[in-house]
């Protein structure tokens, strides 16, 4: 009797960690698809341009610095690591090539968008989080304004048009940090460094680097406004919600970015032949 | 007919259940134009709950909401968008957006439902708003400046900005001192004269409901335990409504406090 109770009880439990997760993902999806619908009204409707333009400034500009000084950094070590070895086959002129393509195309959209899931998806889902906390939300919705189109459309709008342009800043700082490392400081040709970079560079490269801003500043700004809306209550609440925003958006930059170079490999397969870099 | 007119709000059977827990458990009311209703009633009894459902913040588990007979707990957060700007809802802890000043928190909602542009109108429509509440003078104030008595005072204002017809007071004494008290309850008065606005409040000040309320109701574990003016409420034969309004504690609860004393002092002995 006390077996078969206690597998009930134990069905009883999967079956509502199923349920909750069912729900869970459907509030999160439904989240998403009515931050979307906003979003496109939003793009239609002028007065909401003040506010998209104010968190431009707030996501946008002001990670400026940030997401250079990420770039710079990657490009920098990426010229030290790898000398040695092309150094060792006589090929160090090919460094260019291999800065300038991994920046491009991988390192600088992905280490940008993870400092900016840090700086701005931590910065959104702390600061929705306690307007969540202290009603300021659900005072949004009592005096007869939809929260989502008020305070989601416009983060989710500035996230999404400004990440690529912050990945832009990021590939130009890095391919100006692995210069400084490779030409002024290793001492390799210049011209030869550039010249090999341009004809490995390609600017299907660099748009789908940019490309990829798209999805990422969705992602952050997605998985970072739903935190904040849905945090639990008290400054813990909101700590939690933070660090699940930040994680989660970074496994789903990971995940977004593996799937996106797989399409954008088939689609360069389907049109041009194999490129060999060496 | 007359009493129908004379209804704005009408609750019917409503039932709020949280997962097995039923917090309001088929209350029917309905609110008077132009009248105080105050709800009362101890912490945790469901009156929060039960206000937010009259402005569908909430929506019921089983039950009805209308509004000027109209049903409105079925309609779509847009469609209640306009219904919402004919109430003001005036937050326990105010729910000033802190990242505006005073001036900008009265006007939101007037910018969000109304085509008033002019810069001078606004600004008039706002000085307006905060001399009713008495704090004229502080519209560049952000909220973090202000006491607790003067951000529920800049919250009735945003709440009358758009001139409701009804305002709806969650615990809008609770936190305050004696005098603070006073003061929110003179503007309930004064908003109810100067106004003809409907109030309903929520709170557990019985000194508050007596001077604010036309009618008091007392909610207890979910339902209506007692309904009716200051003077019925205080003669009221029920205990639970004695017991309250004297502010003493339950036989049963005291029994159980008592008996989890002893049971610490004996294992201490052991």
């Amino acid at each position: 009797m006390a077996d078969g109770e206690q597998k009930v009880s134990m069905i009883e439990h999967l079956g509502a960690g199923v349920v909750r997760a069912v729900g869970h993902y459907g509030r999160f999806a439904r989240f998403q698809l009515d931050s979307l619908v906003a979003s496109v009204a939003a793009c239609f409707s002028p007065s909401t341009y003040s506010l998209i333009w104010n968190q431009m400034l707030a996501i946008g500009v002001r990670s400026v610095p940030v997401v250079a000084i990420t770039g710079a950094f990657v490009g920098m070590v990426l010229a030290i690591q790898a000398y040695d070895q092309l150094a060792g086959l006589g090929i160090e002129e090919h460094l260019g090539v291999l800065i300038n393509l991994s920046v491009v195309k991988e390192l600088g959209p992905v280490l940008a968008a993870v400092m900016l899931a840090g700086r701005v998806g931590g910065a959104l889902t702390a600061e929705l989080g306690t307007m969540n906390v202290t009603e300021q939300i659900l005072a949004v919705r009592s005096m007869g304004t939809d929260p989502i189109r008020y305070l989601v459309a416009p983060r989710l709008i500035a996230c999404l048009f400004l990440t690529p342009f912050l990945i832009i800043y990021a590939d130009f700082l890095g391919m100006i940090g692995g210069y400084l490392i490779s030409v002024p400081y290793l001492g390799i040709n210049g011209n030869a460094y550039w010249n090999f970079s341009a004809g490995g560079v390609e600017l299907w490269d660099i748009t789908i680097g940019i490309a990829k801003g798209f999805f990422f500043g969705a992602a952050i700004a997605g998985v970072s406004c739903y935190k904040g809306f849905h945090c639990r209550e008290g400054a813990e609440g909101v700590g939690q919600a933070c660090t699940e925003a930040f994680v989660g958006s970074f496994i789903i930059i990971l995940g977004i970015d593996f799937v996106l170079v797989v399409i954008f490999k088939a689609i360069y397969a389907t049109f041009w032949p194999l490129k060999l870099l060496l | 007919m007359n009493e129908n007119n004379n209804k704005i709000i009408e609750l019917k059977g409503l039932t709020k259940r949280f997962g097995k827990l039923a917090v309001l458990d088929d209350v029917s009311l309905s609110f008077e134009k132009g009248k105080t209703t105050v709800i009362i009633g101890p912490s945790g009894c469901g009156k929060t709950v039960l206000i937010k459902h009259i402005i569908v913040l909430l929506r019921p588990s089983e039950g009805e909401v209308y509004f000027h007979n109209q049903r409105i707990d079925d309609l779509s957060e847009k469609e209640l968008g306009k219904v919402r700007t004919q109430m003001g809802f005036l937050f326990q802890g105010g729910a000033l957006f802190d990242s505006m000043n005073v001036e900008e928190n009265i006007l939101f909602p007037v910018r969000q439902h109304s085509d008033i542009k002019d810069r001078d109108k606004l600004k008039e429509l706002a000085k307006t708003k905060l001399a009713m509440v008495g704090l004229d003078g502080f519209q560049e104030y952000y909220p973090a400046k202000l006491s607790g008595g003067q951000k529920k005072r800049v919250a009735l204002a945003r709440a009358i900005a758009l001139e409701p017809e009804v305002i709806l007071y969650d615990e809008p004494t609770t936190g305050l001192d004696p005098i603070r008290s006073d003061i929110i309850n003179e503007l309930i008065l004064k908003l109810q004269k100067e106004l003809g606005i409907t109030s309903i409040v929520v709170t557990h000040d019985m000194k508050s409901a007596s001077k604010v309320g036309n009618r008091i109701i007392m909610l207890h574990k979910g339902k209506i335990e007692a309904d009716g003016d200051a003077d019925a409420i205080q003669n009221s034969s029920s205990q639970v409504v004695q017991r309250f309004i004297k502010g003493e504690i339950s036989e049963t609860d005291l029994n159980s406090m008592q008996v989890s004393f002893e049971d610490i002092k004996s294992s201490d002995k052991k």
